[in-house]
């Protein structure tokens, strides 16, 4: 049935004829084409899709259309006067309060309803304000302070923070590129796009964490209405994976997760999907889950995978184990440890325990493919590396490179969750069956949860040989991973967590087995950290325990060992001065807290609070070399436009990193054009922006930087090649300034860019040189695959190091731990822009604190995953963070960076 | 196209008549936040009402107002937004505002309803624990008759209440503030964002008399009373001995279970240490413990 209703939206009235079962979401998304309403969870717990309905802030969501007669509507759209962005849009574009943007228009019409109602609000009402809304990059901080610049009158109306800032730009504090796409809505995510003809796939889950399936009937979802196509594990024979094809795109005769994917429906409505995913029959024969990691190596137990040994994986690299549950077993030798355990004057053990986590993007995976009639496809998807996505599609499929578009738009959030390959083969093939026609899946929230991948488990133990005075002689340490079902980038996660799995420390005498473990739990892939934060917890929590038995200063115990000129990691790389200074960041984290000598002073970082409520303080050091093969490679275009102003191309994903802005003020330096002047174009698409491997790993800034930094020598040089036949001089004597090129020391006489870059015309009509184009490439040098038997090489381009200090209070009546201070230090090498890296460091110490006091993954004994939504699993919230946070730079050059800046956005 | 159908009846009169005709399809739909979770869930499998009842602009419905001799009376469609920010309510019934205060996020308090909130028989709706310890009465309204029900009646199961098919909550009747009434209000959560209770409570008292009202949530099938504190107020007791007095009989009274929020072991504690924080409350000391977020 349908009733027509009116209301306004944005000043506007509207009459429209709406479904009953239609919501105020869907109506403004899909009727009225408010690009700005975002979709997060569909219960009501993100506040992605918030709307002001009659001045009160609601979940658009939760909202029937047909309630909405008579009322009035406003979205970020309406905030908008005259081509002019709002005070509050302004200050979130200012502020660095916007990374991925997908929360951001909700954001912003929260904080409107509180300014109405409230034009001066306290902090406090700001946070409780935003609180409904929540945020996965931020950290939220950066949104309190701009919500309260609006309010406290510093921010007034439009203005354009870029305009104040001058050349040079790198090293500025240079506002996001992407603000204003985002602030307004106006900024597509696949999320958004629609294409003629679209149909709409959904995909059944698994309710069992293993099974058989013994038989599957489809005849009543393919009579449905609508149904354009279904699909199970039967029709699909293909294999899927990064460094190790084991997976299926349908599982087809065994389930190795809950919510594993096992058929699939495309139809010309969502509902009517959803309505023949519920129709197809299956039976199952249930097997007993291997849920336990010592269950899953018992030499007895039943192989996840019964035919590893016929999987294609990367030989050399990765070593599984066929007829067991090792994925991989990545092995670290150093030294003697018999000899290093030998010298030691105390050893200990101890375990640790990580348990799963998700990323939590904002935007949910989402991906549309076309498999058109002449062999072509197209595939527009919310992932981190479109060249990656083409590679291993074209690999599955056995399809020539050239004849696959991969384009990603803007991406709302991903922090490695979105770094391989997910729905795109699902999506491919349902295209393929329905004649062609284009095919989009949505994950909802709960599919986000039970069916993509999460950070794998992790069980540490650590032996640990020591001297009395502090000096570690030995580490013996086995980490087994919690892989999941699958390997994905779980094998490269045990291989990464291996060559850093000592910590920033002088280990001479290590001993590290990194094995990857399959189980009949959802698979890991990467996250944020790749490894690193997981091993880092028991090695830092380790050095604590070992401090108390020695009776030393923890503080004193890491400064000892750490990594110094002269001494080499666990793998064999000499540590030089080149890899900064870790000493100097844990010397900041510490000084920030207020940290002092427990054992000259106890109790010093100690205070009872009373009634059962205790502060303490605590460090942590980190490091982080990016986990990447030996070849990584990035390449980026820059082409000059008919005004001197340029369009740089280039197929790493700024999916709310910024990486886009650090490159805009880079090519801006380097080719000496205002900032305004360079735009990165924003969508990658294989068929268009040059190869770049994977936007992972904290690698980006470095590559992509390099890159540009070569690409616009090559402009300039093409620049000045023209000029000196142009103004008959030798190239050399030319240089380029302000958007002109010139004789050294003779300003006047030179030419404006715009005479140049399309070519030199003379006076006389005679044109020479052509449309200026530039290239720049980098790859990485030097790096070495690991000794299989030792694991000794060079693993990664750059090493970073940091050190976090915080004050908790914990309250011992009811557990609650909450965290009032961090401190946090960086060897960034060289701060590109110093908002950006503040940021950067806020949203990834709140990321890492819901990792490691509010989420989980929680398994039933049957292997059912029991909170997969936003009412179980609980993300950090503008009320869960930190009262004070401080961010330190430090900034020891790295040879390979650009102007000596090292990658660390995902260390935490 | 959906064949789900909806009605926006100007008066109680002809919402409850639209209800009453369809018993089982028909659904009254307030603030929506629990009803349409549950409408996107049951999709899938079919179960959804047929017809939805909006009450929503029923006037009747959207007021608080006080009689004269301190009786407070909420209008089924307050929202709980407006609940937790009455001045009045604040200021007479601190508990209440703050439970409502405590309910989801702000987008979900502008939208939500008391009447839903009571409803929906959530065992950890914030608002219950407080209007049970209030002694709190219900009016419905069915096709034949209106009637009250003392609100611990009201409770009868999971999603179970004393409601028959076609009959509404339409008011919250909350008796007059006795002279010296304190209230309190406690909820243990996982993080300080918004979460559902993993154990809430509210406790009534005047100090000097006998007896302490206390009512817990998320401990049990229904938001309950806890029974057998008719002289938990006698005798002067310190916050200590009112502490251990209320916790013992709520630890006695309850049998909480393990779930995906929190332990059985758990609760049992966080019911001990909402009862000494509420014994604080009431006797408006510091607490001697602190609990809950």
């Amino acid at each position: 049935m349908k009733r027509q209703v009116t209301f306004t939206v944005n000043g506007a009235t509207w009459t429209r004829e709406v479904d009953m079962d239609q919501t105020l979401r869907q109506l403004l998304k899909d009727d009225l084409y408010l690009n700005s309403i975002k979709e997060g969870c569909g219960i009501g717990e993100c506040g992605a899709c918030t709307v002001l309905l009659d001045g009160r802030p609601v979940n658009s969501c939760l909202v029937l259309a047909v309630e909405v007669d008579g009322c009035d509507v406003r979205t970020a759209e309406g905030e908008v006067q005259d081509g002019l962005v709002s005070d509050l849009q302004q200050a979130f574009s200012d502020f660095g309060a916007i990374q991925c943007g997908f929360c951001t228009p909700g954001m912003v019409m929260s904080a409107r309803a509180l300014l109405d109602r409230n034009p001066g609000p306290s902090r406090e009402e700001i946070v409780e304000a935003l609180a409904g809304n929540l945020c996965r990059c931020t950290g939220y901080e950066p949104l309190i302070e701009a919500v309260l610049a609006v309010a406290t009158g510093k921010i007034a109306g439009q203005s354009d923070a870029r305009d104040t800032v001058t050349p040079p730009y790198v090293g500025k504090p240079v506002p996001r590129v992407d603000g204003v796409a985002k602030v307004t809505g106006a900024a597509p995510y696949v999320h958004d796009l629609t294409r003629p003809g679209m149909l709409h796939g959904r995909f059944l889950m698994s309710p069992h964490a293993a099974a058989k399936i013994v038989r599957v009937d489809t005849t009543k979802a393919l009579a449905m209405p609508g149904v354009r196509a279904v699909l199970t594990g039967a029709d699909l024979p293909y294999k899927v994976g990064l460094y190790l094809q084991d997976k299926d795109i349908l599982a087809a005769d065994v389930l190795r997760y809950q919510g594993e994917a096992v058929a699939a429906v495309a139809a010309e409505t969502e509902a009517q999907a959803a309505a023949a995913c519920a129709a197809i029959e299956i039976e199952y024969e249930p097997l007993k889950p291997l849920l336990d990691l010592d269950e899953a190596l018992a030499d007895d137990a039943r192989a996840v995978h019964e035919n590893l040994a016929d999987y294609s994986w990367m030989e050399g690299v990765f070593f599984p184990q066929p007829g067991t549950n090792v994925a991989h077993h990545q092995k670290i030798r150093k030294g003697d440890v018999v000899q290093g355990f030998a010298e030691a004057d105390v050893i200990t053990e101890h375990e640790f325990w990580n348990p799963p986590v998700q990323h939590v993007p904002m935007e949910t995976h989402t991906a549309i493919a076309e498999a058109r009639l002449d062999g072509e496809v197209l595939i527009d998807t919310s992932a981190q590396s479109p060249y990656a996505v083409r590679n291993l599609f074209c690999h599955t499929f056995d399809l020539p490179h050239n004849r696959v578009r991969v384009r990603v738009p803007y991406v709302g959030g991903g922090f490695g969750g979105k770094a391989g390959i997910h729905l795109e083969p699902l999506v491919y093939c349902l295209s393929r069956a329905a004649g062609g026609r284009p095919v989009k899946i949505v994950c909802t929230r709960e599919e986000e949860f039970n069916t993509i991948p999460s950070r794998q488990g992790l069980r540490s133990r650590i032996k640990t040989g020591v001297t009395k005075n502090g000096r570690i002689t030995a580490l013996e340490i086995e980490y087994l991973w919690d892989a999941g079902a699958y390997a994905d980038y779980g094998v490269n996660i045990g291989r990464a967590a291996a060559y850093s799995g000592a910590g920033p420390y002088v280990v001479p005498n290590c001993k590290i087995d990194s094995r990857v473990i399959y189980t009949n739990k959802v698979f890991g892939t990467a996250y944020r950290g790749f490894g690193h934060l997981e091993v880092l917890w028991g090695i830092e929590r380790n050095l604590d325990l070992v401090a108390r038995e020695l009776g030393l200063d923890p503080y004193e115990l890491r400064q000892r060992n750490l990594l110094r000129l002269g001494e080499t990691t666990i793998t064999g790389e000499p540590f030089t001065k080149g890899h900064g200074r870790p000493d100097l960041c844990l010397q900041k984290a510490a000084e920030g807290i207020g940290w002092v000598d427990p054992v000259a002073n106890p109790g010093g970082n100690t205070e009872d609070l009373g009634n059962g409520r205790f502060r303490g303080k605590g460090l942590a050091m980190l490091h982080k070399a990016p986990a990447m093969p030996t070849f990584t490679s990035c390449s980026t275009v820059i082409k000059f436009n008919e005004d001197a102003s340029v369009s740089l191309l280039i197929s790493g994903v700024d999916y709310g990193q910024g990486t886009y802005t650090t490159l805009t003020q880079i090519a801006a330096d380097e080719l000496r054009i205002p900032l305004e002047k360079v735009r990165v174009v924003w969508d990658c698409d294989t068929d268009m922006t040059p190869y770049d491997w994977q936007t992972v790993a904290s690698r980006f800034a470095v590559m992509g930087g390099n890159a540009v930094i070569k690409a616009a020598a090559d402009c300039r040089r093409q620049i000045k090649a023209v000029a000196a036949e142009a103004l008959n001089v030798s190239a050399d004597e030319l240089v380029c300034r302000n958007s002109r090129v010139f004789v050294d020391e003779q300003p006047e006489n030179g030419l404006d860019y715009t005479q140049v870059v399309l070519g030199y015309t003379f006076p006389n009509g005679n044109a020479i040189g052509g449309p200026v184009v530039g290239h720049g490439r980098y790859i990485a040098r030097g790096l070495t695959h690991l000794d299989p038997e030792t694991g000794q090489g060079k693993p990664a381009l750059n090493w970073t190091y940091g050190a976090h200090g915080v004050e908790v209070e914990v309250d011992t009546a009811t557990g609650e731990v909450v965290v009032v201070k961090t401190v946090s230090a960086f060897d960034a090498g060289k701060v590109l822009n110093e908002q950006q890296c503040r940021c950067q460091v806020i949203g990834g110490v709140i990321q890492g604190l819901g990792s490691a006091l509010s989420e989980k993954f929680i398994f039933a004994p049957d292997g059912r995953f029991l909170n997969p939504s936003f009412q179980d699993y609980k993300i950090p919230t503008a009320k869960d963070i930190p009262t004070e946070m401080e961010q330190h730079f430090i900034e020891t050059p790295h040879p390979e960076g650009p102007y000596g800046a090292r990658g660390w956005r995902s260390t935490r | 196209m959906s064949d789900l159908r909806y009605e926006k009846p100007a008066s109680v009169a002809e919402a409850v008549r639209l209800l009453a005709a369809e018993p089982g399809r028909a659904a009254a739909l307030a603030g929506g936040t629990d009803l349409m979770v549950a409408m996107r869930a049951g999709r899938a499998t079919g179960q959804c009402p047929e017809l939805l009842v909006d009450l929503k602009g029923i006037t009747e419905l959207e007021r608080i107002t006080w009689t004269e001799d301190g009786t407070l009376r909420i209008g089924a469609c307050v929202r709980i937004q407006d609940l937790a920010g009455d001045a009045r309510i604040q200021q007479t019934f601190p508990a209440l505002a703050e439970a409502a205060g405590n309910i989801g996020s702000l987008q979900v308090r502008h939208r939500a309803t008391v009447g839903g909130n009571l409803g929906n028989a959530s065992p950890c709706a914030d608002t219950a624990p407080p209007l049970l310890v209030l002694a709190a009465r219900l009016v419905v309204a069915g096709d034949r008759q209106s009637r009250e029900i003392p609100l611990d009646q009201f409770f009868q199961g999971v999603k179970q209440v004393a409601l028959t098919p076609g009959e509404i909550i339409i008011e919250v009747v909350v008796p007059p503030a006795p002279a010296g009434l304190r209230t309190g209000f406690g909820k243990v959560k996982r993080i300080r964002g918004h979460d559902l209770a993993l154990v809430n409570a509210a406790a009534a008292w005047v100090p000097g008399s006998a007896e302490v009202k206390l009512a817990l949530g998320s401990v049990a099938p229904t938001p309950m009373l806890v029974p057998g504190l008719d002289n938990a107020g006698a005798g002067n007791p310190s916050a200590t001995e009112l502490g251990e007095r209320l916790a013992a009989a709520a630890l006695a009274a309850t049998a909480p279970i393990d779930d995906v929020r929190a332990s059985a072991e758990y609760r049992r504690d966080m019911i001990a240490m909402l009862c000494r924080r509420l014994a604080a409350t009431l006797l408006d000391v510091p607490a001697s413990q602190t609990g809950g977020r």
